[in-house]
Formats: structure tokens, C-alpha cells, sequence
């Protein structure tokens, strides 16, 4: 009795203690961000958090097509060459300065240059053609454009003039993160948070906010992204309330915390999916598209993704490389996909002329679902007479070691939601795995080469025909990752974005 | 004495010097680069070539480690690949974390390890012997993930009497309440070094209490609660502190799995975290800094052993 008292006294005062946490968003996540600078990198957790400080020309709507954000609007010559934006007036840097055309212009030519993906929009100078006009200047029509300037990831965020012309091929450093959004850099504390503070001379759109488009309302006065690196740690702190936000939470766990009411469960309407790149560089499975076929026809890419996910809500097997519903569906190839068909694998092979060399498949660890997939694959394969040797490292080895053809045959990654085909690391020439066929080259320019959306959903639909004619990579299948909430924190939307964005957002 | 601790200092550099040059090799011998987890899928080979030059990464590695010796020893660990700060701050956010866990750890070792070991021996063979006994061997053969997780599920999620991870420094917002942060992590941390510290107490009580001295002390009709803590515990401590130094140490390597757990912005989590990034001068810094730590503590507790026992000699 007498130390139940003292107990119980302790844990008052412990709970009288508590800091008042309201005004601050807590969001739980995997880890910490590389470089804030997200021009240069393409992390997911680093667009996640840029995403309320930087702020791009265009922004997806609600259905995922791109509406002017910072530019008002834009006229295209006859060739798709030469595009003129107009700026948005009166948008503030969280420095005080106004935006002009000069930042936009330094910020995109930065971005061209050395940007993660700012190579592929082909833009050879962009130029102020007045203080609130910017002219774009591309080697070569390119269909994709507005959606290239609408997405963040890597993306072509605008930043300061001067801060953008003086990093060069430089990250930003952070006392130098200094953008347009509703949220300003505060600090990044290593292993504690990165801390956003709520810039009150937001420039917000007059309209109602939709996907990310539209008016962005900053209701916290703090955002702090806290490293939780264990799944049972984040699960257990938004419970006790410590977190408002936990992301990537294991499927296995999905069971037991769906009707949990101490937590919202919100998953993703952004499905990644796993890819096993093919070498088309060097060894077996260099040019020999009837072997790699073959090895398509072996695999039960279902049983694949039971084994690695486990709970059915949370995968669907598609062979398409962009979800139903999405303006790039298309099930053309898909009947290659998830045949699972050992015996016609073996004949398959055989007459591929495979004669039992080796197959090495480079496989991580650090992702589960990964190591789970290789490993069903694996046996899969064997079943069909393909003897495939997994190599099994982590994944900082298996980032180095897939840039080096000679070190593997096969690779397992996964692949996040993307606005445009163009932004498949399939359809980059210089990814590790280098597809790079004529039959691909021809349709790949015949697919940016316009604006139009029907021509260019026909091209889509002959290449992804293609990727299962010459396998460059399996489809694995798509995975609707889950994050969990609070009970009373209050989003814009229901499912989980693939950057989970807090605007508009309330406790 | 003094030529004793400048025989030991001398051996300390030395030790330090081989360590220094093992965990540059080691650490540049596995595969991987920072310069790949960095930049990300969309990294272009140009890309990658430049970053690897802004960061040293493209010199020779015997040319690397002699730049980053020369610059420890002048108090310069660098700058963290990923943090892009210096080690030194990147080191000084984990260490009051870790520090202040491993100190509040010990408080528990000591406070319950010593006393129950002590009754352990004192009512050796009776029923509260083998209680006691069967506690140590479940606390020590619970894995401390386990341990940590429950102690979330039950006093954190369940009951809300402690935060379920996290730890802000006290010297922000919340003062010296931010340490309850640490009870739980303290408390999974502790147990199986506490029942360590229980079991060494007792066998070392009931060696000692088997001395001809204690006979006699007893056959002068001292009274028993003396003899047990002036001739049995004074004499069994020798031993028990030696762990002490070992186990104090150990807490900051083996805190690391704790830290994970709960969330905590330590040392241990730091470098795990540094290794999968291949954060060179991290992983670096924080080794050598254990390593020193390693040899300080060994030779305080060498020291130690003259305070409670005046018939050592240190030579």
C-alpha cells in the first residue's frame, strides 16, 4: 500500500512534469534525412520534410495533375521548345526578400545542372525575361515537363538566387535552407529532430488547398521529425501519445492495431513496388531476353508477396507499372506477369540455351521485404532449374556494389509512386542494370517528344509492353505501406500521400 | 605510484595508436560508400565523382588515415559525412544521453546488484537464496529489446507513468524532470547487469566468509551484521568493483541496442546508425573515444584496488 503511494507520486509528478506538446506536430520516422537541399537528392523522408519549407512552379493537385503553385500560368512555342511561365507576385523567402525571376531562373539552372533528376527534363538555359517571368529553353520537346517541375523528390525547388548560384553542384548547407513554404528551417539536432517553424509571412494561394496545390495552411507553430528506429517504439509512442505521426509501420503489425482506437491507421495511396533488375551490361543475362522471359515465367510474384507483407490489405499482385485508376494504367504485357509456371520456365531456359550458370542476385537485408522476396524468388527459380546464388550484404554494399556489372546478375530494390513514366529508373540509361536497347531509345524519345496525354499514353502502353518482352526488370508487385496517427490529429487527406504533408493539418 | 600510472599512461598511448590505425582499416575495408547512400537513386556517375572529391573519399586510404590522425590529435575528429557538422558536436548531442543512461544504470546495478547478492549470501541455501538465484538468472538471460519493449508496453503505452522514448536534454525545457525519460531505458539496461553485479556479490560473499579471519571475528563475538560489513563485504567488494569498471564501460557499447529501442539520441545509436551510412569520420571518432574511455576506467579501477585493499601494490 505504502509503495503503491510512493508510486504513485512519482508517476504524478511525472505526468505534471509533461511539456505541453500542443503547438508542435510530432512526427515519428525511420530515420534521419540526408541534405535538406532536396534539389539533390531523391530520399523520400528528405521530400517529406523539405516539402513544407520548398515549394516548386507547379503542384499535383488531388488527382495528381500538376497546377500552377509559384507560376500563374505559361505559354509553349509551336516546337514544345521555348515555354514562358508567369510568377505568382508578392511571394516571400523566409529571409523577407521577395521571389523574382532571377531566383526561379538561377534555381532551375542549378537544378539542370547538378540536380538528382534535373537531367531529364533536357533544359539547356532558363532565363529572366522579366522580373516576374522566366523563360524555359529545352534541347528537345519534352512531354513531361510540367509534371518534371511539379515534383519534389529531387525536384526543382525554388531557392534564393544567390544561395542556389553560390552551392553550384554543392548540397545547401542548412543555415542556408531558405525557401517559400509555410514552414522555415529551424534546426537539425543529430539524433534528436529536425525542427520547421511556422513562417507567419506565409504567401498562401487564395484558394482551397487540394492534393498539394492550392492554399497551404500552417496550423503548428512547430514540425518536429523525430528519429524512431524501431517499428515497436513508434507503434507503442503514438499509443502513449508521445507521437502524433508514426510512418512505416511493419504489415505485420497491421492486425493487431487496425481497430485500435487509440490510433488512426492511414494507409498509403501510394503503393512502391519491388523490382529485380536484370544486368543488361555484361553476364548471363546481358542480351539474352529469352532467358530473362524465362526466369519472368518462373516467378509467383503473389506467393512472393505473402511471404514479405502477409496481411492481403496491404499488397495487390499488378503487373502494371502504375496503379488502377492512375492516368498511366495500363495492362499491356501484363500477361507475362505472376505466372509462376516452373515446367515452362524450364523449357523456356532451355531453349534460351541455359546451361545452369550461376545467377547472382545482390539482396539487402536492411529491407525485409526485399530479402523476403529474393528468397522466395530464389527457390522459385530453382524449382525451374535456374541455380541463382543469392549475395546477401546491407544496403550501403549493395548501393556500391550494383554500380559495378561484373559483381551481380540480378538486383532487388523498390520503386515509389511517381507522377510520369519518365521518372522510372527503368527509363534512366545510366540506373544500375543500363537499359538501354534501340527498340527503348526510339520509344522513350517518341514518348517525351510530345505534350499530347492520349499520344503519349499509347507510347506508355507499348513500353511497358516492351519492359516485359525484354525484362530489363521484374515487377514484383505494388505494397501499401501504413503509417499510424493519433486519434486526434486531423489531416487533409485520408490515405497517406507518398510525402506525407502536414498543411492544412490540426491537433 | 606515479611511476606505476606513467608506466600505464605510456601503455594507454600505445594501445591507442594500434586501435586508431585497426579501426581506419577496418572501417575502410568494408564495402560501401557514403557518397551512394547520399545522393540516392537519381545519382549520376558525375555526380558521385565530385561528392567523393569534396569529401576526401578520393585520396589513398594511408594518405586519408594520416589526416584524419594528425587532426585528432589537435581535437579535430572532422566532419560527419551525413550531418555535414563537426564529429565533436555530433559526439558532445549523444554523450549526455549516454552518459547520464550509464550513470543512472549503475545507480540501479549497485543499488539493488549489492544488497540482494549480500542477502543472497547471508541466507545462503534458503528458500529467499533461490528466489533470488532464479531472479538473476531470468534477468539475465531476458534479451534487453525484450525488456525494453514490455517496459513500453506496460508503464509507457498501458499505464502512461513514463514517456515511451525520446530524451530532451536537461539543460532544455523540463529541467531535470527530462530525466524521467531515462527510468525506463535505465531499468531494461540495468537488469542483466544487475543481476551480474547480484551473483558476483554472493559468490564473492561466501568465499570470504569461508577466511580464517572471519572465523576468528566471529569467535571474538562480533556481532554478526558487523561482521558481514566490516570483514565479509569490505574484502568481497574487490571483485565486485573490478566488474563495475568492465560493466560501466560495456553499458555504452551495450546501451546501443537500448537506445534503438527507445529512441534515445546516445553514442551507441549514433554509430550504428554512422555504419550503415558508412559515415566514416563518426563510426571513427566515437570508436576512438570509447577506446580512451576503456583505458581510463581500467585504470581508475587499478587504482581503485590499493583504496580498498592497502595490500595491493602497484607496480
Amino acid at each position: 500500500m505504502k509503495y503503491g503511494r510512493i508510486l504513485g507520486g512519482v508517476a504524478f509528478a511525472a505526468l505534471m512534469a509533461s511539456p505541453v506538446w500542443a503547438q508542435t506536430l510530432r512526427y515519428a520516422t525511420v530515420s534521419e534525412p540526408p541534405s535538406l537541399d532536396i534539389q539533390m537528392g531523391t530520399a523520400t523522408l528528405a521530400s517529406t520534410i523539405g516539402q513544407h519549407m520548398f515549394e516548386t512552379l507547379y503542384a499535383f493537385d488531388a488527382s495528381a495533375k500538376p497546377q500552377p503553385f509559384l507560376a500563374t500560368g505559361e505559354t509553349i512555342s509551336d516546337d514544345e521548345k521555348t515555354i514562358t511561365i508567369t510568377l505568382r507576385e508578392g511571394v516571400k523567402f523566409h529571409d523577407g526578400d521577395e521571389m523574382t525571376a532571377e531566383d526561379v531562373a538561377a534555381s532551375l539552372n542549378r537544378w539542370s545542372e547538378f540536380g538528382a533528376r534535373g537531367q531529364l527534363l533536357g533544359l539547356e538555359k532558363a532565363e529572366a525575361t522579366g522580373p516576374l517571368e522566366v523563360t524555359l529553353t529545352l534541347a528537345a520537346a519534352n512531354g513531361a515537363w510540367k509534371s518534371m517541375l511539379a515534383y519534389q523528390n529531387g525536384g526543382p525547388v525554388i531557392y534564393p538566387g544567390d544561395v542556389a548560384s553560390a552551392a553550384g553542384g554543392d548540397q545547401i548547407s542548412p543555415e542556408n535552407y531558405i525557401g517559400t513554404g509555410p514552414y522555415s528551417f529551424g534546426e537539425i539536432r543529430p539524433n534528436r529532430y529536425v525542427e520547421l517553424l511556422r513562417f507567419d509571412d506565409y504567401s498562401k494561394i487564395d484558394a482551397p488547398l487540394d492534393g498539394q496545390a492550392g492554399g497551404r495552411d500552417a496550423n503548428f507553430e512547430k514540425l518536429h521529425f523525430i528519429p524512431v528506429p524501431d517499428v515497436g517504439t513508434r507503434v507503442s509512442g503514438v499509443q502513449a501519445g508521445d507521437y502524433d505521426y508514426a510512418e512505416y509501420i511493419s504489415g505485420d503489425l497491421y492486425g493487431g492495431i487496425k481497430d485500435d482506437a487509440s490510433i488512426q491507421v492511414k494507409i498509403s495511396a501510394a503503393p512502391i513496388f519491388g523490382l529485380m533488375f536484370m544486368n543488361s551490361d555484361s553476364g548471363p543475362l546481358k542480351d539474352n531476353y529469352a532467358l530473362r522471359r524465362a526466369i519472368q515465367m518462373a516467378l509467383n510474384t503473389e506467393q512472393a508477396l505473402q511471404v514479405s507483407v502477409g496481411e492481403p490489405e496491404l499488397f495487390k499482385a499488378d503487373g502494371s507499372f502504375f496503379p488502377e485508376g492512375n492516368v498511366w494504367y495500363t495492362e499491356a504485357g501484363t500477361e507475362a506477369y505472376n505466372n509462376g509456371d516452373p515446367e515452362k520456365a524450364k523449357a523456356m531456359a532451355a531453349e534460351a540455351g541455359y546451361d545452369g550458370t550461376p545467377i547472382k542476385l545482390l539482396v539487402s537485408t536492411n529491407y525485409k521485404e526485399h530479402y523476403d522476396q529474393a528468397t522466395v524468388f530464389t527457390r522459385q527459380l530453382a524449382d525451374a532449374g535456374i541455380n541463382v546464388q543469392m549475395v546477401v550484404v546491407d544496403w550501403a554494399t549493395l548501393l556500391t556494389l550494383r554500380g559495378q556489372p561484373a559483381e551481380w546478375d540480378m538486383f532487388m530494390t523498390h520503386h515509389g509512386a511517381i507522377p510520369d513514366p519518365v521518372l522510372l529508373t527503368l527509363m534512366n540509361d545510366s540506373y544500375p542494370g543500363w537499359w538501354t536497347t534501340e527498340e527503348k531509345q526510339a520509344l522513350a524519345k517518341k514518348f517525351t517528344g510530345t505534350s499530347d496525354l492520349e499520344a503519349r499514353q499509347a507510347t506508355w502502353a507499348e513500353l511497358q509492353a516492351l519492359i516485359y518482352e525484354q525484362v530489363p526488370a521484374v515487377k514484383v508487385g505494388n505494397v501499401y505501406s501504413f503509417d499510424i496517427a493519433s486519434p486526434k490529429l486531423q489531416t487533409t487527406w485520408d490515405s497517406a500521400p507518398a510525402f506525407p504533408h502536414f498543411f492544412g493539418a490540426s491537433n | 605510484m606515479g611511476r606505476y600510472i606513467l608506466h600505464r599512461t605510456g601503455a594507454a598511448i600505445a594501445t591507442l595508436i594500434a586501435a586508431s590505425i585497426i579501426i581506419f582499416a577496418f572501417i575502410h575495408l568494408i564495402p560501401g560508400d557514403p557518397v551512394y547512400v547520399m545522393l540516392g537513386d537519381g545519382a549520376t556517375p558525375d555526380q558521385v565523382a565530385a561528392l567523393r572529391q569534396r569529401l576526401g573519399l578520393d585520396e589513398p586510404v594511408i594518405a586519408q588515415y594520416f589526416i584524419w590522425a594528425g587532426n585528432a590529435l589537435q581535437g579535430d575528429l572532422g566532419q560527419s559525412v551525413f550531418f555535414d557538422t563537426p564529429v565533436t558536436q555530433v559526439i558532445a548531442e549523444g554523450a549526455e544521453t549516454s552518459i547520464l543512461l550509464a550513470l543512472i544504470t549503475m545507480v540501479w546495478i549497485v543499488g539493488f546488484g549489492i544488497p540482494v547478492g549480500v542477502l543472497a549470501a547471508v541466507r545462503q541455501g534458503r528458500w529467499i537464496d533461490q528466489g533470488l538465484s532464479g531472479l538473476a538468472m531470468l534477468l539475465a538471460s531476458v534479451p534487453t529489446f525484450w525488456v525494453g519493449l514490455y517496459l513500453i508496453l506496460i508503464f509507457a503505452a498501458g499505464l502512461g507513468w513514463f514517456p515511451s522514448s525520446g530524451y530532451p536534454s536537461i539543460f532544455e525545457e523540463g529541467g531535470l524532470s527530462n530525466l524521467r525519460y531515462l527510468v525506463l531505458p535505465s531499468l531494461a539496461l540495468a537488469a542483466p547487469n544487475a543481476a551480474l553485479i547480484l551473483r558476483l556479490t554472493r559468490a564473492s560473499m561466501l568465499d570470504v566468509s569461508r577466511e580464517d579471519y572471519v572465523r576468528t571475528a566471529r569467535a571474538k563475538g562480533i556481532r554478526p551484521s558487523r561482521v558481514v560489513v566490516r570483514h565479509i563485504l569490505r574484502n568481497a567488494l574487490l571483485a565486485v568493483v573490478s566488474a563495475f569498471g568492465f560493466t560501466f564501460a560495456a553499458l555504452i557499447s551495450e546501451a546501443v541496442v537500448t537506445e534503438t529501442v527507445f529512441a534515445l539520441p546516445g553514442v551507441g545509436r549514433t554509430v550504428v546508425q554512422s555504419i550503415l551510412r558508412r559515415d566514416y569520420p563518426v563510426i571513427q571518432g566515437v570508436i576512438l573515444i570509447i577506446v580512451c574511455l576503456y583505458l581510463v576506467i581500467n585504470l581508475l579501477v587499478d587504482l581503485s584496488y590499493r583504496l580498498l585493499d592497502p595490500r595491493v601494490e602497484l607496480e
